[in-house]
């Protein structure tokens, strides 16, 4: 076996190819984890609070950690996709 | 005219040596080469730079007994003092460690260049050096051809070990050869005429070749083999401490503030050391003579005893300088400031911020270059931000507290508004134009990839431009209609203010946030804010139009101020993106995530409409 081909083939087995995308799916998973977090606290806020200025500013923000979720599992996806 | 003149001196007197002389051709080469090793072993290290050296560095220089440390380990190891300098200064400049700790670095970096004399008389004298260049010189450059940053590192290090070790090899053996044919000795000049001229020799010596380390190691070699006194060779060694202050402080011409005020800390401390040792002598000597005795060294070995009379020389130099740092401090920060003066191009000489960060000296290290870039790119948003909102006839202080907009807006700046123009020459022309010429500068010593992120931070700074540039457009009409008796304009124009306002605020939140979640949500929200924002988008302006409730004019003045505030929001947005990008390791893997947004957004920007 030459050496490129066992550099390659231990590069494969240890899963160190597509490092940069492992690492950008990873730090998706974890921001998918913090929006999620996040989400559930604008909602309990929410929840407590009653109608006026600061509930309508609460509502938008909740609106936009859901577009930020929806758009990290979209990125996510399509990683996962074209690793297949 | 002398600097013309001292190359082609040097080079004449040099080839005149060499022609009568091989065995000074012989030593000669050998300081050639161990200066070559010099700058190899700092290429070497530099590898490592913005990386594990740059972490131990801040950790290591909270006070200033610590960076004192921090500078003769480093220095001991890296066997620069030069380098140790440099990251000083680019720290410095990053605005990481403060001049008292920069000062502490010095004072142990200059300990830390004593070690050099003693591997040289304790061990590079006695043992075959050459014997371990070879081997070091065949690995090394095996592994400088390697594409892994740390082995090239590797590589270069031991490669610059080897030269160095071959450069005394050659200067050792010049200097015995030269022994047998001339005894140097005869030309010693005894008592106080002696010790100056000798000094004056130490310090040119360490001139030409730029390096006190390599004249001491020359002083060693030879005191080793008895071409010169031992009194001479320590007056040789106070001039080469001289010397090294004289090409810090030429080296700092080039360099920022920062630069110039540690070259300034340099000169005062090496002078006033060297000073105290003319002075003192002959004290020194039976100091020296004594610790020598203590430590066992023979009185005959004139080497190892020059070893330590360069360790107490140093040491003894902090010991009296460390009480008066603070002093010291200050006096550097109050009579060494930023150039500030330049003449426009209509003549007049007005006063321009320079830069803050950027120093030349760190141009060969990627990693910092690009953090003190980022800095200065955060510097010019600060000045674009103060003309933003002056611009816009508001306190810079109003916006940066939390006063609720309707009272931000009530608060002018001036009666009368400010030229952005004179505002524009001093504060961001210039730096604008340091920066660039950094960056293309730099660019030449970067890896593609960090060239791509370089070319994201020139992108950056042209948003800050143009977005400053769009103020004075708005400007104008800004401030007629905000005093219009047309109820309606003046609600458009209070608008846009409004707008600017929390979009200037958020930016100066995000420029300070850690957390990744804050960040990509804050940009979230400005970019839609910016679009819901557009006054023909969102319907305002055909509204005003159609009700007759205000003129023609006012329409096109509404319509291209709206604009103009739009481009404004985008450009700092821009900016602020590239920033965060830049300055967190966790946004800047999401870059794309951050900087793209998805075909929903457009449906959230309607939703409000």
């Amino acid at each position: 076996m030459g050496i490129k081909k066992f550099v390659n083939d231990v590069t494969d087995v240890l899963g160190l190819k597509n490092f940069d995308e492992q690492k950008k799916k990873k730090a998706i998973k974890k921001l998918l984890k913090k929006l999620e977090k996040k989400r559930e606290d604008v909602e309990r806020q929410l929840a407590n609070h009653p109608k006026d200025k600061v509930s309508k500013e609460l509502a938008d923000e909740l609106e936009l950690i859901h577009y930020q979720i929806k758009k990290g599992k979209k990125l996510l996806a399509k990683l996962e996709k074209d690793k297949k | 005219m002398f600097k013309k003149l001292f190359l082609p001196s040097i080079l004449l007197v040099l080839a005149y040596g060499f022609w009568v002389s091989a065995n000074f051709k012989e030593i000669a080469a050998g300081v050639a080469i161990f200066l070559f090793g010099m700058m190899v072993l700092g290429e070497g290290f530099k590898a490592f730079s913005g990386g594990a050296l740059e972490r131990v560095l801040q950790a290591s220089t909270s006070n200033l007994g610590k960076s004192t440390l921090f500078g003769f380990v480093t220095t001991a190891l890296m066997q620069s003092s030069s380098l140790v300098s440099v990251l000083t200064i680019s720290f410095l400049g990053a605005g990481l460690i403060q001049l008292v700790q920069g000062i502490g670095i010095i004072y142990g970096a200059n300990i830390g260049t004593t070690t050099g004399a003693w591997l040289m008389a304790g061990f590079g004298l006695k043992v075959k050096i050459s014997a371990y260049a070879m081997p070091m010189l065949v690995f090394g450059v095996i592994l400088t051809f390697q594409k892994s940053k740390n082995l090239k590192g590797l590589g270069y290090i031991l490669t610059g070990l080897g030269f160095l070790f071959l450069g005394i090899h050659y200067m050792k053996e010049g200097f015995e050869a030269f022994k047998n044919a001339i005894d140097l000795t005869q030309f010693a000049v005894g008592g106080f005429k002696g010790l100056l001229i000798f000094i004056g020799i130490g310090i040119l010596a360490t001139v030409v070749m730029q390096s006190s380390h390599a004249t001491i190691i020359l002083v060693i070699t030879a005191l080793s083999v008895g071409q010169i006194t031992y009194e001479n060779g320590l007056a040789l060694t106070i001039g080469a401490n001289i010397g090294t202050t004289i090409t810090a402080v030429i080296g700092s011409l080039s360099s920022n503030v920062d630069g110039k005020r540690l070259a300034g800390a340099h000169f005062i401390f090496n002078i006033t050391t060297a000073i105290i040792a003319i002075i003192l002598i002959k004290p020194i000597m039976l100091i020296v003579g004594s610790i020598g005795d203590f430590l066992g060294i023979a009185n005959d070995n004139y080497t190892l005893r020059l070893a330590v009379f360069d360790s107490f020389f140093k040491v003894m130099g902090v010991v009296i300088m460390v009480p008066f740092t603070g002093k010291l401090v200050k006096f550097l920060e109050t009579y060494i400031k930023p150039a500030n003066s330049v003449t426009t191009e209509d003549g007049v000489n007005i006063s321009v911020e320079k830069n803050r960060y950027l120093n030349n000296s760190v141009l060969e290290m990627p990693q910092t270059a690009m953090r003190a870039l980022i800095k200065e790119t955060q510097h010019l948003y600060d000045n674009a931000f103060e003309i933003i909102v002056h611009g816009l006839n508001l306190k810079r202080s109003n916006i940066l507290s939390s006063m609720p907009i309707e009272e931000v807006i009530k608060d002018n700046y001036t009666d009368e508004p400010i030229d952005i123009d004179t505002f524009y020459q001093k504060k961001i022309k210039s730096l604008y134009g340091e920066i660039i010429d950094f960056s293309t500068k730099a660019q030449s010593d970067m890896r593609e990839d960090d060239i791509k992120l370089l070319y994201k931070v020139k992108l950056a700074n042209r948003d800050i431009v143009e977005a400053v540039k769009d103020t004075k457009h708005l400007q104008k009409n800004l401030e007629v209609y905000l005093n219009d008796s047309n109820e309606y304009i003046k609600a458009e124009y209070e608008k846009i203010r409004k707008n600017l306002i929390e979009l200037l605020r958020a930016i100066s939140g995000i420029l300070t946030m850690q957390e990744e979640t804050g960040i990509v949500l804050s940009l979230s929200k400005i970019k839609l804010a910016t679009k819901k924002n557009d006054i023909i988008l969102n319907g305002g302006l055909d509204k005003l139009v159609r009700n007759d409730l205000i003129t023609n004019e006012m329409a096109t003045s509404l319509m291209n101020d709206s604009a103009y505030a739009n481009d404004i929001a985008k450009h700092l947005i821009s900016m602020a993106e590239i920033i965060a990008i830049l300055s967190n390791d966790e946004v800047r893997i999401l870059d794309d995530y951050v900087t793209e947004e998805g075909e929903d957004f457009d449906l959230l920007v309607n939703k409000g409409a």
